[in-house]
């Protein structure tokens, strides 16, 4: 569990990196980095399905999605953030862990619930036959994000409304 | 086959785009529409026969395995497909026109049959999962359509659309997990089993509270609205219509009621915070629509003020109550369908939505004029019209269970209401017709049709309230209330 | 249920949460923005997987798991063709050049 905890913790420095940093490249290979550790995180939780899709899917195609469109908007990383801000960022962590570690210390007793049935059949039959109607959302949701893509960069013929 | 309305869509969206690739213009708007105008028809007939028997519980069989799709109709999922399918019938109809100048039409009403199939998905599911999935397909698919034009505006409103929506999924999601940590069960029915045998209050208002986050903010109620008024005008004006007259009731209102209802049980408490959210959000949103002179952008904030009629009427919670927040539920998406689609007629015709630049178009264009009229007189409760029927439900109801100040503030607001629409009138159609718009025409065929269609049926659902009361907002009430 | 452990995670997830909120509301680069909703998005994955596995339902935890990625994937998808389209349009990936919607 101690190892758990580190990965989290490391987990949680990647990402508060990947807003921090300046560069975007490099924020982008914290983000890659970050969804690594929870890559691991669910492998060691006895979940690598979820692992292995959190860290080619996220980690993997995304970041490159990413890196492509870092490569398009070359010429727009000139944006200067807040210096305030990321100075102000400690400060706020600090409150907020602290906020954070008192209502999960309340939280230990008092959610109530029920025993639950061991389950039953491989990760397979699960996906399959009991959460069939999600994978017509998977379907309908790649659709959507299929043709979203393809109608936001159509060719644009000047089109005359307001 | 209840589950025709989540394949159909999808099956003619998926070969759409093939199809938009050999024939331009004519066959995907057919075939688009023909799939509409079926599910309409099957929701109109079909349907309820198989519920006069009662809920139905379909097993959908693949291959001869029983596959694990269980989607249930019942009075108000019933209720909701009329309505998605009439509205998205009008708006595939008034498309044809419109999109013409938008290029790459065929990909166009395939993004609308998905978002319609995940409006209908959201609709049958029965499971808090199925409904998340399904809210993210509508919504994807919007943030696409809000963008269409790909104008600095429109691409600008998608964006903040699309970052609010983000955080609201998160809410909904954690709420959904905790649910699913006390209960062990994702379904309705088990989690309200499990909530009834834990009475865990605290932890479920916990969750309450994340749910009203997250569809507060599709539903776009104060103060989670802010996306809205960027989002809706920005939009090509039949997605405009969309958005406004169903998705922001079914990806809102719809998921507020079914969780609310049949899932977590509607205390008292829940109660009041439901009638006060709805009630903040008529008012101020009234207020705001006033000071508009952007014609959608006014529609725009009278919607959120409409849906606040709604969420104050279904949060009443006696069955009055929730009957006439149902029917102001599909009063105002006929109406406000028609009033985006007649206001993108006026663009189109004028190329301006600024309403101190029109006038008089009454005289050029007088069947947008007059179906523009009667929307707006619906929603402004002017009777017969449905509207009228639907807030006067509402307040009968409020009387009933006592609430006074909300019964005065519904009727307050509501001569507010009639107030910015009359002005709307004024200035856009009647008045000194001016004198760039001498030459402005009618619109087109299909457009001017999809508003009359509307129309009528506004004026239909005003006429012969008590039946259409007594035949879809009844049932859809009652097995509403029986839920839980 | 695996209690004090499920509420280990269930911190870090909130950490996760605070990261990507406090992000999207101060940071000016559309690209950073993007990066917050990534955050988020881990955790929620978190919070997912983390409940499914206290309750010693690995496998439906994964399903949901799953289903969400590919969700967030097509999200990202579209997030990432509207900030390009912004850019070509806007020349600058500033939000503050996003000011033409008011009122």
């Amino acid at each position: 569990m101690t190892f758990q905890i580190i990965l989290l913790v490391a987990m949680l420095a990647a990402s508060a990196f990947a807003i921090l940093a300046k560069d975007l490249l490099k924020a982008a290979v914290a983000l890659a980095v970050s969804s690594l550790i929870l890559g691991i995180i669910f492998f060691r939780m006895g979940a690598p399905y979820a692992g292995v899709f959190e860290i080619s899917v996220v980690a993997g195609l995304i970041t490159v999605l990413f890196m492509l469109t870092i490569a398009l908007t070359k010429q727009g990383d000139d944006v200067r953030e807040s210096k305030t801000v990321k100075i102000i960022f400690p400060l706020f962590f600090i409150v907020f862990a602290l906020i954070d570690l008192f209502v999960m210390r309340g939280i230990l007793a008092r959610i109530p619930a029920l025993e639950g049935a061991a389950e039953a059949g491989t990760f397979g039959e699960v996906l399959w036959k009991e959460r069939s109607f999600d994978l017509i959302g998977q379907l309908a949701i790649i659709l959507a994000g299929v043709l979203s893509v393809l109608a936001l960069f159509r060719k644009r013929d000047r089109h005359d409304h307001e | 086959m209840i589950f025709l309305y989540i394949g159909l869509p999808l099956a003619v969206a998926a070969v759409l785009p093939l199809v938009g690739k050999a024939s331009k213009r004519v066959l995907p708007d057919i075939l688009a529409n023909a799939a509409l105008a079926g599910l309409l028809v099957y929701a109109a007939t079909g349907a309820r026969a198989l519920l006069a028997q009662g809920p139905i519980v379909q097993q959908v069989r693949w291959l001869g395995e029983a596959v694990n799709i269980r989607i249930a109709l019942d009075g108000f999922s019933l209720f909701m497909l009329m309505a998605i399918q009439l509205v998205s019938l009008c708006v595939g109809l008034y498309s044809i026109n419109y999109m013409e100048h938008y290029g790459a039409k065929a990909n166009y009403y395939a993004l609308l049959l998905v978002m319609v199939a995940g409006m209908n998905g959201l609709v049958l599911s029965q499971d808090l999962f199925s409904v998340y999935i399904f809210l993210e397909v509508a919504a994807v698919a919007s943030y696409a359509l809000v963008a269409y034009g790909l104008g600095a505006e429109e691409l600008e409103a998608s964006f903040k659309y699309l970052m609010l929506s983000v955080v609201a999924s998160a809410a909904v999601l954690t709420a959904i997990a905790i649910l699913y940590g006390m209960t062990g069960a994702l379904g309705f029915d088990g989690v309200a089993a499990g909530l009834r045998l834990l009475e865990a209050n605290t932890v479920t208002g916990v969750a309450a509270a994340l749910f009203l986050m997250g569809f507060g903010l599709k539903a776009a109620l104060i103060p989670f609205h802010a996306w809205l008024p960027d989002a809706h005008p920005s939009a090509p004006a039949p997605i405009s219509a969309i958005l406004s007259g169903l998705l922001i009731k079914v990806s809102g209102v719809y998921a507020i009621a079914r969780i609310f209802y049949h899932v977590l049980g509607l205390t008292p408490a829940l109660s009041q915070i439901l009638m006060w959210l709805g009630a903040v959000s008529i008012v101020v949103a009234a207020f705001l629509a006033l000071g508009q002179s952007d014609m959608k952008r006014m529609l725009a904030y009278s919607s959120i003020s409409q849906v606040g009629y709604v969420v104050l009427g279904i949060g009443i919670g006696t069955p009055l109550g929730v009957a006439g927040g149902l029917f102001h539920l599909l009063n105002h998406a006929l109406a406000k369908g028609l009033l985006f689609l007649t206001s993108g007629s006026v663009q189109q015709a004028t190329g301006t939505r600024n309403l101190d630049e029109m006038g008089g178009l009454a005289k050029r264009m007088p069947w947008t004029a007059g179906t523009n009229l009667i929307g707006a007189l619906s929603i402004s409760g002017v009777p017969p019209l449905g509207g009228f029927w639907s807030k006067l439900i509402i307040i009968i109801a409020l009387i009933q269970s006592g609430e006074a100040a909300l019964a005065v503030i519904a009727v307050l607001a509501s001569v507010l209401t009639l107030w910015y629409y009359l002005i709307m009138q004024r200035k856009a159609f009647f008045g000194k017709l001016a004198e760039r718009w001498v030459k402005v025409k009618e619109a087109p065929f299909w457009m001017t049709a999809a508003s009359v269609l509307l129309a009528l049926l506004v004026i239909g659902v005003g006429l012969w309230f008590a039946t259409v009361f007594s035949t879809w907002i009844q049932p859809a009430a009652d097995s509403l209330a029986k839920g839980f | 249920m695996i209690m004090n452990e499920w509420v280990i995670y269930l911190l870090f997830a909130a950490g996760m949460f605070f990261l990507g909120l406090y992000c999207l509301l101060t940071m000016r680069n559309l690209i950073k923005l993007f990066i917050g909703i990534e955050i988020i998005g881990k955790g929620v994955s978190l919070i997912l997987l983390s409940t499914g596995w206290a309750r010693r339902s690995i496998f439906l935890a994964q399903s949901l798991v799953v289903t969400y990625i590919v969700i967030e994937v097509s999200l990202v998808a579209v997030a990432l063709a509207v900030i390009i389209n912004l850019y070509r349009t806007n020349q600058s990936l500033d939000i503050r050049s996003l000011t033409r919607l008011k009122g």
